[in-house]
C-alpha cells in the first residue's frame, strides 16, 4: 500500500525549550494518530522524569499516516532529546532520517545547541528545513532570527516556515513542506536485508527490542536475521511501527521505513545501537558504519545507604543499563561507605537522572560522590594511571604531573550579559578563543575549559548570571597538565574518602574553606559537637564545628499510650536510616555532593 | 500493677487536645459510667490482681470532673478489694467544674490526690489556649482542694506557645509557689493532628533557651525534677509505674491498658464502648519495641535504665556516652544526665 517514494524520514532539532516536543505533538495530533484528548502532557516524552523535569532524555519515534493530493504518505518522526547531556541520542536519532527541521524560537533566536545539532545534522547530509516557531508570541522577530540563521549556520532560509507549534499555526504547510523537500528513502528493495539499528531498550514483557531503520531489503515475521556485530542469528518473533501510545503490530517492515523489532532476547547486548540487521541465509556484503559509541566522561560513586544492599544496586545497575545503555560502572570500595560502584555519565544531568530512576524504580537509597573526570597522572616512575576517583590519586611524592581533560565550549550569550559571562569563565580557569558579535546584541564565544569546572553546575551558574538567556554547548579537546592537588576533608578527625575532591593548587585555600563551609549547613546537629576540616597533604587548611544538639526530646503527656511515642521515635529514626554512619558521625546524602554548592 | 481511668467527656476542648474526649453527648454519662464497671470486671477477671495489690488508681481524660461523683460510686465498689490500702488514687479536674462539693464527695470515695489542668495563670495565654477558665477559678479550685483536705495536689502548666515571655513563665511560677501544691507537671505545647492548632503551628515556640529556663526556675522553686515533664516534693507513683513498665489497666473509651508484651485500645467511639465495653484491639509488642521502650522510658527520667539490659553493639555506644557524659552511671543502671536529649540518646543507642 506505501510506496517507498511516500516514506519521509525525518527528525527535530532544536536548542532546549524552543518548543520541539510540542512541534512533535502537533504534528502527531495533525495527522490523526492520538485525539485531542488523549494528547497529554508532551507525548513524546514519556519517562516520569521527563515530563517532571520538561526535558527530553531518549528519543522517541513515531510513524504518521498523511493523505495529501490523493497521495497516501508514510511520515516517520524521530524526536531527539535537547539537554547538552544526551547529545549523544541526537546523533543517532540523525544518521537514520534523511531530513531534520530546524526548529528555532522565533524571539530567542539562534543557540549554542542549535549550532551544535546543525552541525551533526550536515555531516549526515540531511535535508535542513528552517522552521521559526513560536511566532504568536508578542516578542517574536522571525526576520531577526532568520537572519542569524543565515549568519552563524549559512542556512539559507528563504523558503524558512514560520509556525506556532502551540496553536497550530502553519503546521499544515509544514507537513506539505516535509513532502516536497525532505527526500524519499533510497535504498533497493530486492537487495538482501539491511537495516540499522539506532536504539534498543529492555521491555518487561517483549525482552530486548531494536529500532530499525531498513536500507535496503525487508524484515518480516519469522525470518532468520543475522546481527552482524555479534556475530549471532534470531527469528524475527514479531515487528511493530513505533507509536507513543499504542505500538501497531505488522508483518514485514518494507525499505526505508523504521520499525520496532521483536526477538525474544534477554540480553540488550544483543541488538547494541549502532549493528547491522540482515538475512542470516542471503546477508547483505558490508555492514552499515557504525555509529559512533558513547563515551561516559563524569564519574561518581554510588553506594548504597545501607551497606547490604550493594547487590540490590548491581541488579539494577544491570537492569538500568538495558535502557540506558550509556551508562559505564564497576565495582569500587570505600573506607567511609563500603562497597559500591564508579559508574560513568554522560553529564551532570545524566548523573541525577539516573540516581533517581535507581531510586525510584528500584526503591534504593544511594548517596552519590562528588562528580570527576578521568585524570592520567604520570608517576615519577614513568607509569600511566588513568583516574576516575580521586581518592585513588598517589601520594604527592610519587606524581609527575596530572593531566586533565579539557573542553572546546560555544557559548552565545546577549551581550548586555557578555560581562558576567566572562567574569564567569575566568573563574573557571577558561581561555579565549573566539568571539564573534552575531548582531548587535548578540555574541558567539568559544574557550577551552578544563572539563573539571562544567562538569559541577557550570550550565547552572551560566544561566543564572544571564538570566536564562544564555546557551551553552562542548566538545571534548583533549588533555592539558594542570597543576593540581587533592584536598581531603576529615569530619571529627577522620579524613572521609569519599569527600576527597581534585582542585587546581591555586585556589584550594579558598575551595578548602568554602567546602567545610558548606559542610557545616548541611550536617545536622548532633549529641557531640563535630568538627569538619579541609586538609592538603597533612596539613588542615580550613576548620568549622558543627555545634551539640540541645533538643529531641516529647515533652509530652501521653500516659499510658507509650506505643504512640514509640511511633514517633521509630519515625525518626527512619530518618536519621537515610544518613550514612561515619564512626559516631551521621552524615546526610547531600553531604557527599557538598561540593556542588561551592561557587 | 496500675489501673487508669479515662472520662471522655469535657465542658469545652481545648486547641492543642488530641485526647479522646466530647463536649457533647452529655446524656450517654450515665450509661458510660454502668459501662466502665462492666469493663472493670472483665479486665479484673483478665489481669487477675491480688487482693490489696493495686497501687495507683489514675482518673484522667476528657475532665473527671464533668461527672458527678456519685456516678463513680459502684466502680470504686468493685475496685476497692484489690488496691492497695496506701494507693495512690489521683482524679484529674478542670478548676470550673471541680467545686468544692465535688472535691470533697471524690475524697469520701477514696481519692487522695487531684491534679488540675491549670496551663497558666495567664488569663491571655488561657484564652489562646481555649481553656474555658480564668486564673481566678484556678486558684478558687487549687484553695478549694486544701479545703477538702487533699494533701497531694498537683497541676500541669503548659509551656513552649507563642505567648510564653520569660516574664510570663515567671509570673506563673511565683503563684504556683504560693500555693499549697507539692507536684507540678510541665508539658511542651505539642501540636497534634487533628486539633485546631494543627492548622496554625506557629503558635508553638520550640525555644530550648525557655524550656531550659522555665526547667530551672522550676526546680528553684522547690520541685525537683524526677522526669522530662514532671516535678515534685512529692513523686507520683503512677507516673513511675508507667516508666517502670508495670502493667496496667486501662478502662474507658480511649483508655490504654498494658498487660506484660500486649496493650490493649477499648474502643474511641464512645456508643460502640457502651454497646460493648469488653471490645478492644490488641497490640502484641515484639521484644524489640519492649526494649526500645524500657531505654526511652528510663532516659527521660530518674528511673534510668539497667544496664544488662544493654547488647554489647548498645553497650559500645553507652560508653561513648558515659565518657563523653552524656550518661552517667551509678551501680548497675546508666542514668541521662540531661533529658532534653532523651530521644536523640535513645536513637543514638538503639541506632
Amino acid at each position: 500500500m506505501s510506496k517507498q517514494s511516500n516514506i519521509r524520514n525525518f527528525s527535530i532539532i532544536a536548542h532546549i525549550d524552543h518548543g520541539k516536543s510540542t512541534l512533535a505533538d502537533r504534528l502527531i495530533q495533525e495527522c490523526g494518530a492520538v485525539s485531542e484528548r488523549e494528547l497529554g502532557v508532551q507525548m513524546m516524552d514519556t519517562m516520569d522524569i521527563e515530563k517532571e523535569r520538561g526535558i527530553t532524555i531518549k528519543a522517541q519515534s513515531v510513524r504518521l499516516d498523511y493523505v495529501k493530493d490523493g497521495e497516501h504518505y508514510i511520515l516517520n518522526l524521530i524526536d531527539t532529546p535537547g539537554h547538552v547531556d544526551f547529545s549523544y541520542e541526537v546523533s543517532r536519532s540523525l544518521a537514520s532520517s534523511d531530513g531534520a527541521l530546524l526548529i528555532v524560537d522565533a524571539s530567542q533566536g539562534v543557540e549554542a545547541q542549535t549550532i551544535a545539532n546543525v552541525y551533526i545534522a550536515l555531516e549526515n547530509d540531511l535535508e535542513l528545513i528552517p522552521v521559526i516557531n513560536k511566532i504568536d508570541l508578542p516578542a517574536a522577530d522571525p526576520d531577526r532570527v532568520k537572519e542569524e540563521i543565515e549568519h552563524t549556520i549559512g542556512l539559507d532560509c528563504t523558503d524558512a516556515l514560520e509556525v506556532s507549534a502551540k496553536s497550530g499555526i502553519g503546521v499544515k504547510e509544514l507537513l506539505d513542506a516535509i513532502i516536497k523537500r525532505i527526500p524519499a528513502p533510497e535504498g533497493d528493495k530486492n537487495a538482501p536485508t539491511k537495516a540499522i539499528i539506532y536504539d534498543s531498550w529492555f521491555d518487561n514483557y517483549l525482552g530486548a527490542l531494536a529500532l530499525v531503520r531498513v536500507y535496503d531489503g525487508q524484515i518480516h515475521k519469522g525470518q532468520e536475521i543475522y546481527v552482524m556485530g555479534t556475530k549471532k542469528k534470531h527469528e524475527v518473533l514479531n515487528l511493530m511501527y513505533p507509536h507513543p501510545l499504542a505500538l501497531k503490530k505488522t508483518k514485514q517492515i518494507k525499505t526505508g521505513e523504521v520499525g520496532i523489532v521483536v526477538l525474544g532476547l534477554k540480553n540488550i547486548g544483543d541488538v547494541q545501537v549502532g549493528d547491522t540487521i540482515t538475512d542470516n541465509k542471503n546477508k547483505t556484503a558490508h555492514a552499515i558504519k557504525g555509529l559512533e559509541e558513547v563515551k561516559s566522561f563524569v564519574f561518581a560513586g554510588l553506594y548504597p545507604i545501607e551497606t547490604d544492599k550493594f547487590e540490590d544496586l548491581r541488579d539494577a545497575l544491570d537492569k538500568l543499563k538495558l535502557n540506558d545503555s550509556s551508562i559505564s560502572y564497576e565495582p569500587e570500595t570505600s573506607v567511609a561507605l563500603g562497597f559500591g560502584f564508579r559508574v560513568g555519565f554522560l553529564g551532570l544531568l545524566h548523573m541525577e537522572v539516573v540516581k533517581e530512576r535507581l531510586e525510584r524504580e528500584f526503591g534504593l537509597d544511594l548517596i552519590a560522590t562528588a562528580p570527576t573526570v578521568t585524570y592520567r597522572v604520570e608517576k615519577t616512575g614513568g607509569d600511566i594511571l588513568e583516574i576516575q576517583n580521586p581518592s585513588q590519586l598517589p601520594p604527592v611524592n610519587e606524581i609527575e604531573k596530572i593531566m586533565e581533560p579539557y573542553v572546546k565550549a560555544t557559548i552565545l550569550t546577549p551581550t548586555e550579559f557578555l560581562g558576567n559571562v566572562i567574569t564567569l569563565l575566568n573563574t573557571k580557569r577558561a581561555i579565549q578563543e573566539k568571539m564573534d558579535y552575531l548582531s548587535v546584541d548578540r555574541v558567539l564565544l568559544e574557550y577551552s575549559i578544563p572539563m573539571n569546572e562544567i562538569v559541577m553546575d557550570f550550565y547552572d551558574k551560566l544561566k543564572s548570571v544571564t538570566k536564562g538567556y544564555a546557551s551553552f554547548d562542548y566538545d571534548q579537546s583533549g588533555y592539558k597538565e594542570g597543576d593540581l592537588v587533592k584536598l581531603d576533608v576529615l569530619v571529627a578527625g577522620e579524613v572521609v574518602d569519599a569527600l576527597s575532591i581534585i582542585v587546581p593548587k591555586q585556589n584550594a585555600q579558598s575551595r578548602g574553606r568554602d567546602f567545610v563551609k558548606a559542610m557545616k549547613e548541611i550536617v545536622p546537629r548532633q549529641l557531640f559537637e563535630v568538627a569538619i576540616q579541609a586538609s592538603i597533604g597533612n596539613k588542615v587548611i580550613a576548620r568549622e564545628t558543627v555545634k551539640s544538639m540541645g533538643k529531641n526530646v516529647t515533652a509530652k503527656c501521653y500516659g499510658g499510650d507509650i506505643t504512640r511515642k514509640r511511633k514517633l521515635l521509630e519515625k525518626q529514626k527512619a530518618g536519621k536510616k537515610r544518613m550514612k554512619s561515619i564512626g559516631r558521625v551521621q552524615l546526610p546524602q547531600e553531604a557527599f555532593l557538598t561540593v556542588l554548592k561551592l561557587d | 500493677m496500675l489501673i487508669y481511668l479515662h472520662i471522655p467527656f469535657c465542658d469545652s476542648k481545648c486547641y492543642y487536645c488530641a485526647f479522646n474526649s466530647y463536649v457533647d453527648k452529655f446524656d450517654l454519662k450515665t450509661k458510660y459510667m454502668q459501662a466502665i464497671t462492666k469493663q472493670l470486671q472483665f479486665e479484673l477477671s483478665l489481669f487477675k490482681p491480688a487482693k490489696n495489690s493495686i497501687k495507683s488508681l489514675f482518673i484522667g481524660g476528657g475532665t473527671p470532673s464533668t461527672v458527678e461523683a456519685k456516678l463513680y460510686e459502684r466502680f470504686f465498689e468493685i475496685l476497692k478489694p484489690y488496691l492497695k490500702k496506701s494507693a495512690e488514687i489521683t482524679t484529674e479536674a478542670n478548676p470550673n467544674s471541680a467545686s468544692l462539693q465535688w472535691q470533697q464527695e471524690m475524697m469520701a470515695l477514696g481519692v487522695n490526690r487531684i491534679s488540675f489542668g491549670v496551663q497558666s495563670f495567664d488569663d491571655k495565654k488561657l484564652k489562646f489556649l481555649g481553656r474555658n477558665h480564668n486564673k481566678k477559678t484556678a486558684l478558687q479550685a487549687i484553695l478549694n482542694a486544701k479545703k477538702a483536705g487533699f494533701e497531694n495536689i498537683s497541676m500541669d502548666l503548659i509551656y513552649g506557645t507563642a505567648k510564653d515571655t520569660k516574664m510570663l513563665l515567671l509570673n506563673d511560677l511565683k503563684i504556683v509557689k504560693s500555693l499549697p501544691i507539692n507536684h507540678l507537671s510541665a508539658y511542651s505545647l505539642t501540636i497534634e493532628k487533628n486539633t485546631p492548632f494543627f492548622q496554625t503551628p506557629d503558635v508553638a515556640n520550640d525555644s530550648l533557651v525557655l524550656a531550659k529556663f522555665f526547667t530551672k526556675e522550676i526546680k528553684n522553686a522547690g520541685f525537683p525534677q524526677y522526669e522530662i515533664s514532671n516535678f515534685g516534693s512529692y513523686q507520683s507513683i503512677h507516673n513511675l509505674g508507667y516508666w517502670a513498665q508495670d502493667d496496667y489497666m486501662g478502662v474507658g473509651s480511649g483508655a490504654v491498658g498494658f498487660l506484660k508484651d500486649s496493650r490493649f485500645y477499648p474502643c474511641k467511639n464512645i456508643e460502640k464502648y457502651i454497646q460493648n465495653p469488653q471490645n478492644r484491639q490488641i497490640e502484641n509488642l515484639s521484644k524489640e519495641a519492649l526494649h526500645v521502650e524500657s531505654i526511652f522510658l528510663g532516659l527521660r527520667c530518674k528511673l534510668g535504665v539497667k544496664l544488662a539490659n544493654f547488647n554489647q553493639k548498645e553497650l559500645e555506644k553507652i560508653n561513648i556516652l558515659l565518657n563523653s557524659g552524656k550518661l552517667r552511671q551509678l551501680n548497675d543502671r546508666i542514668y541521662n544526665s540531661d533529658y532534653f536529649l532523651s530521644d536523640e540518646i535513645t536513637l543514638f543507642i538503639t541506632d
